[in-house]
């Protein structure tokens, strides 16, 4: 167990993150009671706010530990996170900023509602919106994985650990709740910052003292070649895997959420173009996944404590633990901790925002803007209460397999989306039949990639040649041909407009 | 004759700013180029200090893009 310095400083910022989460609300006034003040903070964030909120996004539990956790057990490909950071955002700062244009003009808070207006339809937009939602849920869920691993390694060893665990996380969640729900995304704007300062004095201390102590060529040394950089027949998997990734995080409702939030286009081209530096943490972060088997104290705490298959949730808590003293150690665990409560309820804000949009309003559409916001909120407490329950219910690595699905999943928006903002001479129902395609070939390339037991791997295996691809790009190939085919016959039936 | 002038340089800010964001892709795409060992820095192998210098190529390319369209560009 942590020293009891090192639990201290741990509750003494958890108080004041909580502090901010509440103080968000007086932040840059307005009027809380509309949609777009509480869950895009009145569109008037800076250039440097945008920057750290979508980074924000990037500091999740994906980072802490499905990354870290990879690379530690299968090797040097699960840094294709490093390639996917660096370009995402080439992709981001032209798409966004016309995204937000549109949004600016005619009131949109979410993706779905301008897909409705750019195809004049309103099935797909509700079609899109639950994709949103679902694609959102197991992401979440990771999320909460990553704070009770945090939990873990900083309470093992005392008795009724499970049952301690298990009320922190749902005393943080209330807590995450009530302030969300008064200050909705300014509260998570300053959490956000906050979170951040700490996990990136965090990775900086643990580095450095890890280098000083260890050093990569102790850490490396006796890892198979996997280790030390791809194989050749992963190639395809690396590229496919990194690309489509970064075609991905746009898609997610939450980072739509943060960038409409941005005062201009202009700050938030800037901002974007930034935000490759924000990947630096992360990088460094999956090195952790390697540094663990340069400090023994660590590796033996996870090969004794853990069994093989859930091993590697815990090696960026075990090295944390292992390398900083208790205080600093506190501090870390708190911005992990609060690295998975904030991004939660960016998610389960813009799961709302999609909800009250483009599903409520669609089946009553007189909604006055107050009663809009009230639904949007209690909407928002109840997403968050779902994901929790879900993890409570489901073994614990149900949560990460779903994850891997969430990104095949959200993939196949990208025509309704991406191609959207480019033309609109694309066919709703050929959209609309991509999209289930896309799905439906992911799930069963899903199943046959992992021979149709529990989920573990998103590459299906093609041929000795080609190696394997991820299944997200092999979806969304499939998706693209229906739209394209699709728009194509139904060309000469096009109305004129 | 003005209008030509303002044309041409439109398109060549279109060009410049298309070509700045899409080096880092290719660079990357080019996974082959970077799947080796050495040299290594401070033990950490070429694969992983090469991207990690790509981030932040990544961001000076895609600033000088952002910065060239917000400039000469409009919104």
């Amino acid at each position: 167990m942590l020293a009891l310095s090192g639990i201290l400083v741990w509750v003494i910022l958890l108080l004041i993150f909580i502090f901010l989460g509440f103080y968000g609300r007086r932040w840059k006034k307005g009027d809380l009671s509309k949609l777009e003040e509480w869950s895009l903070g009145g569109r008037k964030f800076s250039a440097a706010i945008v920057w750290f909120l979508v980074g924000a996004d990037l500091y999740t539990a994906y980072t802490f530990i499905a990354i870290p956790s990879s690379v530690f057990s299968i090797g040097a490909i699960y840094y294709y996170a490093v390639p996917y950071v660096a370009v995402t955002f080439g992709i981001a700062m032209w798409a966004m900023p016309k995204l937000w244009k549109v949004s600016k003009e005619k009131g949109y808070i979410t993706a779905s509602d301008f897909v409705k207006s750019n195809f004049s339809s309103r099935n797909l937009a509700i079609l899109i919106a639950i994709v949103g939602i679902v694609a959102e849920l197991p992401y979440i869920g990771l999320q909460i994985v990553g704070m009770l691993s945090v939990l873990t390694v900083m309470l093992s060893g005392i008795a009724n650990i499970k049952m301690v665990v298990d009320l922190s996380l749902i005393l943080s969640f209330i807590i995450l709740a009530v302030f969300t729900y008064f200050s909705g995304l300014r509260g998570a704007t300053l959490t956000a910052i906050f979170k951040d300062a700490i996990i990136l004095i965090s990775v900086a201390l643990v580095i450095i003292v890890a280098l000083v102590t260890i050093g990569f060529t102790k850490s490396f040394t006796g890892l198979p070649t996997k280790y030390y950089h791809i194989l050749p027949l992963q190639v395809n998997a690396y590229w496919s895997l990194f690309l489509m990734s970064a075609l991905a995080l746009y898609l997610y409702p939450h980072a739509v959420t943060g960038s409409l939030s941005a005062k201009s286009p202009k700050s938030l081209r800037i901002s974007q173009s930034l935000l490759p530096l924000y990947g630096v943490g992360l990088a460094l972060l999956a090195l952790f996944g390697i540094l663990v088997y340069g400090n023994s104290s660590a590796l033996n705490f996870l090969k004794d404590t853990f069994v093989a298959s859930s091993r590697g949730t815990y090696v960026v808590p075990a090295l944390i633990f292992y390398t900083l003293p208790a205080p600093l150690t506190g501090f870390a665990f708190l911005g992990i901790f609060i690295g998975g409560l904030v991004p939660a309820s960016i998610m389960a804000m813009s799961q709302s925002n999609l909800f009250t949009r483009n599903i409520v309003r669609e089946l009553y559409p007189k909604m006055s803007q107050s009663r809009e916001a009230l639904t949007a909120k209690i909407a928002m407490i109840v997403f968050l209460f779902i994901a929790v329950g879900f993890v409570f219910v489901f073994p614990l690595s149900y949560s990460v397999q779903l994850q891997l699905l969430g990104g095949i999943i959200i993939l196949q928006t990208l025509p309704s989306l991406f191609l959207g903002l480019v033309t609109n001479k694309l066919n709703k129902y050929s959209l609309m039949a991509g999209l289930l395609v896309g799905l439906g070939l992911g799930v069963y390339w899903m199943e046959v990639a992992n021979h149709f037991h529990a989920w573990t791997t998103t590459l299906l295996t093609i041929n000795s040649s080609v190696g394997s691809l991820f299944i997200g790009f092999l979806a969304l190939s499939a998706n693209l041909i229906v739209v394209l085919v699709g728009s194509l016959i139904a060309l000469p039936f096009r109305k004129k407009q | 004759m003005s209008q030509n002038v303002t044309a041409m340089s439109k398109r060549s800010l279109y060009v410049t700013v298309a070509i700045l964001t899409i080096i880092p892709f290719v660079a990357l795409a080019i996974v082959p180029t970077y799947v080796r060992t050495n040299p290594e820095v401070g033990g950490l192998p070429f694969f992983y200090w090469y991207q990690l210098l790509w981030l932040f190529l990544a961001a000076a390319f895609f600033l000088a893009a952002a910065l060239l369209y917000n400039r000469y560009g409009g919104e």
